[in-house]
């Protein structure tokens, strides 16, 4: 009969969590970098694109920092960064279209 | 039952990755002389939204998610509207 170590299969399960949570992180630095390539392009909205794209990015990273390494004002900052990145979005949008 | 949990959390967010992965390629991947750019960079823009907010939800932050899901689409149709009456008729 074939035993199972309890202990090492949760180790186990729980190295695929954290593999895949930092899999997750890796592409959105690179999807962060995309972002501020589009974000420097000439025309002003092409910038406001980026930088939509670039806040769930950033505030995704900081969540994950938050479980992966339990730095607990990286959710409050997270927060922060998805309320005020699309509100500053559509202010911003208002602007250039003209009141 | 935690581990079957655990397993559907990890693939969930293996799949965000690649599809954020693949937007990232796809807003890189046409230079800016093509006509009306913006409008297609604002609809690959909500594939790595929808795929950030199923990525909180298994991060378990349902209310980060939820906040986001009801904000990215005001922001993207002020994007456009913007582009449209704004920055395109100049």
């Amino acid at each position: 009969m074939v035993r199972v170590d309890n202990n090492k299969l949760q180790g186990v399960k729980m190295d695929i969590l954290q593999i895949s949570e930092y899999i997750l992180m890796a592409a959105l630095a690179f999807y962060a970098i995309a972002t501020i390539r589009i974000a420097t392009r000439k025309t002003i909205s092409m910038g406001i694109v980026g930088l939509l794209g670039l806040s769930i990015a950033v505030a995704t990273i900081l969540i994950l920092v938050n479980n992966i390494y339990g730095i607990a004002f990286c959710k409050d900052i997270a927060y922060a960064l998805v309320i005020l990145g699309p509100i500053g979005t559509i202010a911003f949008s208002k602007v250039i279209r003209g009141w | 039952m935690a581990d079957i949990i655990t397993l559907i959390k990890s693939a969930i967010m293996i799949i965000a990755a690649v599809l954020i992965v693949l937007t990232a390629f796809g807003i890189i991947r046409y230079k800016d002389d093509v006509e009306r750019i913006l409008y297609a960079r604002v609809h690959m823009l909500g594939v790595a939204d929808m795929a950030c907010i199923v990525a909180l939800l298994a991060l378990n932050e349902p209310l980060l998610a939820v906040t986001y899901f009801f904000l990215t689409p005001f922001a993207s149709h002020a994007i456009a509207n913007a582009y449209y009456y704004g920055e395109e008729s100049r």
